[in-house]
């Protein structure tokens, strides 16, 4: 009976994930023996300065990349390729230029062989959760930076993912927008109850979005500390301002901060 | 606001307007109080002053065509006048019954690239698709591309005889290879995230193939296409002028026997005007098929 149980843990587990890049002179080391578990409905946040394996870890949770050891679980299910359990927002804009953004947010219906996804409400109700209902029938390139995540986020939440992964999904946008996508996030995110997995190197949005901050240390990308930050739990915060001036605020900050001019400057 | 540059021109033979107009323009009386200037970098020009333009260039390529040609005094059999080449195009539509031959030639266009087309666009998807197809098939496809198709001449001569089936194979091979190498790299410029977008959703490697790599490529394509036809009409004459008929390119060589230089030039322009619009054509599709690229 208890030898059933790590096979039943619900969530994400990541067991010493490692990853090598074969390379003609010298193989490198990305990611190595890293480890941490995401409950489920908790967002989990993949900090860490620059280079030191963050989008490594979350394509391989993606199924985008094949782990060189370690072991990662969905549910109790092993991960082994992409699948649309796992929705993945990139950094870059996918939006697919030549659909319009119903079009793009009905996409992973319609390639599962729900041909009347335009039809039903599901596309409808994600446009409407993002804010952009009154875009619907227009083409990517007429949108804003911020407005094409938003497209990606909807597309990605329309296939009823059970994680999220997201790698610097804000880190093209200006600050400002960058600040109401984060704060639409939050909404988003605990409203449908979403397991989600995200890369940043923005401190402020791991504090605000993240339940567990999961903070990597470079060459190779080990898991140096854990933390976890109590702002997302918390309903009444939900706003920047709201956010800054929680008194725990400054202090996990500047602590972070620290870790992160510390790691930058060790090589 | 635009003024076009250039006065459209009346044709008038005796002045030398091209001159005129140069000087013009660099008189004092003509600058205007507000500084703009004609040349200026990535200055987007108006409909209006794009089309005025053009035909500028037009009438001022005919203008001097029919000066070169008159000014020897008698009419020179071996350069004639815009004028006689005009007299001669119709003459050869109204009594000589050259549209059979432009309908020949069209034909054969027409059937050699939907061929090359129907086995080009599938191979260079596939190979810009999959490395391992392109690994299979890019050693032989780049060979063939640098053989010259008119020397395929001879072979398609004593194979395939003198007939259509010999112009329409020389055209095929004109095209087909650099046709499959140029939708093959059109193909590759797939952008990685939209494929990785799409396996994240579940998508199949046949359901990625249609819903990313055909519709992100598939513009370029039909641009590529659009360029190969243009290759198409030169392989066309070389094809008529061997061993031929009828067709544009035969009508040329017949006249060629009776020194009929008009007849000639008759023929240049026809198939430049055919390939105007043929152009034009591929461009209309193009608005059609993708209007999410118009306007941008
Ligand atoms: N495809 C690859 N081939 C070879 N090396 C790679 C590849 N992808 C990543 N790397 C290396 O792995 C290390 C980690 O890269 P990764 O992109 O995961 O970092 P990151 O934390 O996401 O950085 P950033 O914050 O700049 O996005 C880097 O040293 C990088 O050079
Ligand atoms: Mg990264």
């Amino acid at each position: 009976m208890s030898a059933a149980l790590p096979a039943l843990h619900s969530g994400l587990a990541v067991e010493r994930l490692g990853k090598i890049f074969p390379r003609r002179d010298a193989s490198v080391i990305a990611v190595e023996n890293v480890s941490f578990q995401v409950e489920p409905r908790q967002v989990c946040i993949l900090l860490g300065p620059s280079g030191c394996g963050k989008s490594t870890v979350l394509r391989m949770i993606a199924g985008l990349e094949h782990p060189s050891s370690g072991h990662i679980n969905l549910n109790g299910n092993p991960v082994t390729g992409p699948a649309r359990e796992r929705g993945m927002v990139f950094q870059g804009y996918t939006s697919f230029p030549w659909l319009t953004v119903r079009e793009n947010v009905a996409y992973g219906l319609r390639i599962n062989g729900d041909v009347n996804a335009m039809r039903e409400g599901t596309v409808d109700y994600y446009l409407d959760r993002v804010g952009l209902s009154r875009f619907a029938d227009a083409w990517p390139h007429q949108l804003s930076g911020g407005m094409r995540q938003r497209v990606a986020l909807a597309r990605a939440l329309a296939t009823s993912p059970q994680l999220l992964l997201m790698d610097e999904p804000f880190g093209a946008l200006d600050a400002e927008t960058r600040w109401q996508m984060q704060e639409l996030l939050l909404s988003v995110i605990r409203k449908e109850r979403m397991t989600v997995v995200m890369v940043t190197h923005d401190v402020e949005e791991a504090l605000l979005l993240g339940d567990q901050i999961v903070f990597l240390s470079s060459h190779p990308g080990r898991v140096r500390t854990i933390l976890h930050p109590p702002f997302k739990a918390d309903d009444a915060i939900c706003t920047r301002e709201a956010l800054r001036s929680h008194p725990d605020y400054a202090g996990m900050e500047r602590d972070i901060l620290a870790m992160m001019h510390e790691e930058g400057s060790r090589h | 606001m635009l003024q076009p540059v250039v006065p459209t021109p009346a044709p008038e033979p005796t002045v030398a307007p091209a001159v005129a107009l140069v000087s013009e323009r660099q008189s004092p009386a003509a600058a205007s109080p507000v500084k703009r200037r004609w040349l200026e970098f990535k200055q987007p020009v108006s409909t209006r002053s794009k089309v005025l333009l053009g035909i500028a260039a037009w009438l001022l390529f005919l203008l001097g065509w029919h000066l070169a040609a008159t000014s020897g005094g008698e009419a020179n059999p071996l350069f004639p006048s815009p004028v006689s080449v005009s007299d001669a195009l119709w003459n050869l539509f109204a009594e000589r019954g050259f549209h059979s031959d432009v309908l020949a030639s069209l034909q054969r266009i027409l059937i050699s690239f939907g061929l090359a087309v129907v086995v080009a666009v599938p191979l260079g998807i596939l190979m810009g698709a999959f490395p391992a197809i392109e690994a299979f098939f890019s050693p032989l496809v780049s060979a063939f591309r640098y053989l010259p198709a008119p020397a395929f001449i001879p072979l398609l001569l004593m194979w395939l005889g003198t007939g259509d089936t010999q112009k329409i194979a020389l055209l095929m091979l004109g095209v087909i290879w650099f046709l499959v190498t140029l939708i093959c790299d059109t193909v590759k410029q797939t952008p990685v995230d939209f494929i990785e977008t799409s396996r994240t959703l579940g998508g199949s490697r046949r359901s990625i193939l249609w819903t990313v790599v055909v519709p992100s490529s598939l513009p370029g394509i039909v641009d590529t296409c659009r360029q190969m036809l243009a290759v198409s009409w030169t392989y066309l004459v070389i094809a008529e002028i061997v061993a031929a008929t009828d067709g544009i390119g035969a009508m040329m060589m017949r006249a060629r026997r009776f020194v009929h230089v008009d007849d000639i030039m008759a023929g240049i322009l026809i198939i430049g005007a055919l390939g105007l619009l043929c152009d034009l054509a591929f461009r209309g599709v193009y608005w059609l098929m993708f209007p999410y690229l118009r306007r941008r």
